[in-house]
């Protein structure tokens, strides 16, 4: 915990300030920190390590006004993904069997134990590559992308 | 070494019906901590009694994973609207 968040941590538990002021601050703070953080990696590497994951879901505005849409923004940290996949260390062995024999059911020969971390972080370091730009015939706009 | 979120926002609404809070993390992870250290003697004596069959090893690996995973979720963000329902979580 760095300095500035303890203090607004400190602030809000004095009630000096709001919930909702101390969660702008701290958003703020993280920025700032992300930010230095980036700056280093632009020295040190060519390219920057995706963070998030974002999952972004925009109506048209007429069904916007309508009152008749979806609207999704989500966020998930990398960090996230990665401990996702860590809980498969969690699978009981007699589970492994189980889960195999059902995805060959379904046509998809995978050994569920061949996932490994290094393969991981593969895949994540692909991801930052990716970007997914769909729009409906309805105006919807979808968009996958990394950050 | 990553840390816990500090504040969890939750924020859910159906029609006219809505419901929304902040959990302070910060202050009820030292709670759990507590909790945890003077459960700490039955959880070994459990994993202990588990360790033979296999399943004690998975319940100490679950605490570990359980704790990345909580570590992690600083960042996450949720927000999901249609019409009259929304569903918000945020981990900062």
């Amino acid at each position: 915990m760095t300095e500035n968040q303890k203090k607004v941590l400190d602030m809000l538990a004095e009630n000096k300030i709001s919930a909702d002021e101390a969660y702008r601050l701290l958003n703020l703070i993280d920025a700032g920190e992300g930010g230095r953080g980036a700056d280093v990696r632009v020295e040190g590497e060519k390219k920057d390590k995706p963070r998030y994951l974002r999952v972004t879901v925009v109506p048209n505005s007429e069904s916007e006004k309508a009152g008749n849409y979806d609207r999704v923004n989500v966020r998930v940290p990398m960090s996230l993904i990665r401990a996702g996949i860590k809980l498969t260390s969690l699978i009981p062995p007699q589970a492994y069997d189980k889960v195999n024999d059902a995805l060959k059911e379904k046509g998809i020969n995978f050994d569920l134990r061949s996932i490994k971390t290094g393969d991981i972080e593969e895949l994540i370091e692909a991801l930052g590559d990716m970007q997914v730009d769909v729009e409906s015939g309805r105006g919807e706009k979808v968009k996958v992308f990394v950050e | 070494m990553s840390r816990p979120p500090l504040l969890m926002k939750l924020r859910f609404q159906k029609e006219d019906r809505r419901f929304g809070i902040w959990l302070p993390l910060f202050l009820l992870l030292p709670v759990a901590l507590v909790v945890l250290i003077i459960l700490s003697p039955l959880i070994l004596i459990a994993i202990l009694v588990l360790w033979p069959s296999g399943w004690g090893r998975l319940a100490l690996r679950t605490i570990g994973v359980s704790w990345g995973l909580l570590c992690s979720m600083r960042g996450l963000e949720v927000d999901i609207r249609r019409n009259n329902e929304l569903v918000f979580v945020s981990a900062i």
